[in-house]
């Protein structure tokens, strides 16, 4: 157990670092100012992503497929709790708020998904094809014996 | 590979040479068997009613893969299924050079009798046999699955 929550820790602590930095560009670039409550936010989305990806080896008997929905809906879940608390104790959150946070998590969420879907397809087809020519080498060589 | 073949019936300590430029699988296959450690299963017909007590000798070659079921071990073949006595890791270890990979915590599968893999809709990846039969290649045994093939293929 301890060695898993290293593990966690660890990962939260490079995706915080990819993503504050990629936020730091952005901001630069876009000429926008971040303010601490933001930061704040930035590093409890990395840590509810980290958590929720990092429970892929829980669902090593399920489909892939239904792995993603099930930890999206995980994700939904832990998002909708972090909102409240946000809104609860910080500052409101409009409808418009909770419907633009789940939109900027779902797309690169879609996307990242719609990637790891085609993954499967043409490793598959590589390892298909890396077989085959194993086959026939193993074909050729049994014919020159 | 070419083959030469010499009879010298004043010979009292026959020998083999084997030539070779790298240590490929066949090379591996023909030093077990000059040392006759030529992996042969032993099993039963897993079918109660075809088993007569005869122990069968599979060939490696003929297996397509072997499936661990309730703490027994299956070989499947053309010619049928057969209940063998070994572990799942010692075959694993011991048909290494014989093109059989471990593809789930249960099976271990033969990749010169695969005809194709495909993926399915729910994203599972299935290894296809030439009986026609599927075998399910579990996600975290994927990278070890194609390291194997890399090997292999770089082996052969």
């Amino acid at each position: 157990m301890g060695a898993r929550i290293k593990e966690y820790l660890l990962e939260l602590c490079c995706a915080y670092t990819f993503v504050s930095v990629l936020g730091a560009v952005v901001n630069l670039i876009g000429g926008k100012e971040t303010n601490n409550i933001n930061v704040l936010v930035m590093f409890a989305s990395c840590a509810i992503a980290t958590f929720v990806l990092f429970l892929h080896n829980l669902f090593d008997s399920v489909s892939p497929l239904v792995m993603i929905i099930v930890q999206y809906l995980a994700a939904c879940v832990l998002v909708g709790l972090m909102l409240l608390i946000i809104s609860h104790f910080v500052s409101p959150i409009t409808p418009r708020g909770w419907f633009e946070y789940y939109r900027s998590f779902t797309i690169p969420y879609v996307v990242l998904a719609a990637y790891y879907y085609y993954r499967v397809f043409s490793d598959a087809r590589k390892q298909s094809s890396i077989i085959r020519e194993i086959q026939e080498k193993q074909m050729t060589e049994k014919r020159s014996a | 590979m070419r083959l030469n073949l010499y009879e010298d019936k004043n010979n009292f300590e026959e020998h083999v040479d084997v030539y070779y430029a790298n240590m490929r699988p066949v090379i591996r296959q023909i030093i077990d068997s000059v040392n006759s450690e030529r992996p042969s299963l032993q099993g039963r017909p897993a079918d109660e009613d075809l088993d007569d007590g005869e122990v069968v000798i599979l060939d490696p070659k003929e297996i397509y893969y072997l499936d661990h079921l309730d703490r027994k071990l299956f070989a499947y073949t053309k010619d049928g299924v057969f209940r063998l006595m070994n572990t799942l890791s010692s075959c694993e270890e011991m048909l290494w050079n014989y093109g059989f990979v471990r593809v789930s915590k249960s099976n271990l599968i033969n990749i010169y009798k695969i005809r194709q893999l495909k993926p399915d809709l729910n994203m599972k990846v299935y290894a296809f046999f030439d009986n026609g039969e599927r075998i399910c290649i579990n996600r975290s045994y994927k990278k070890s699955f194609n390291e194997y093939l890399q090997r292999m293929r770089r082996m052969n």
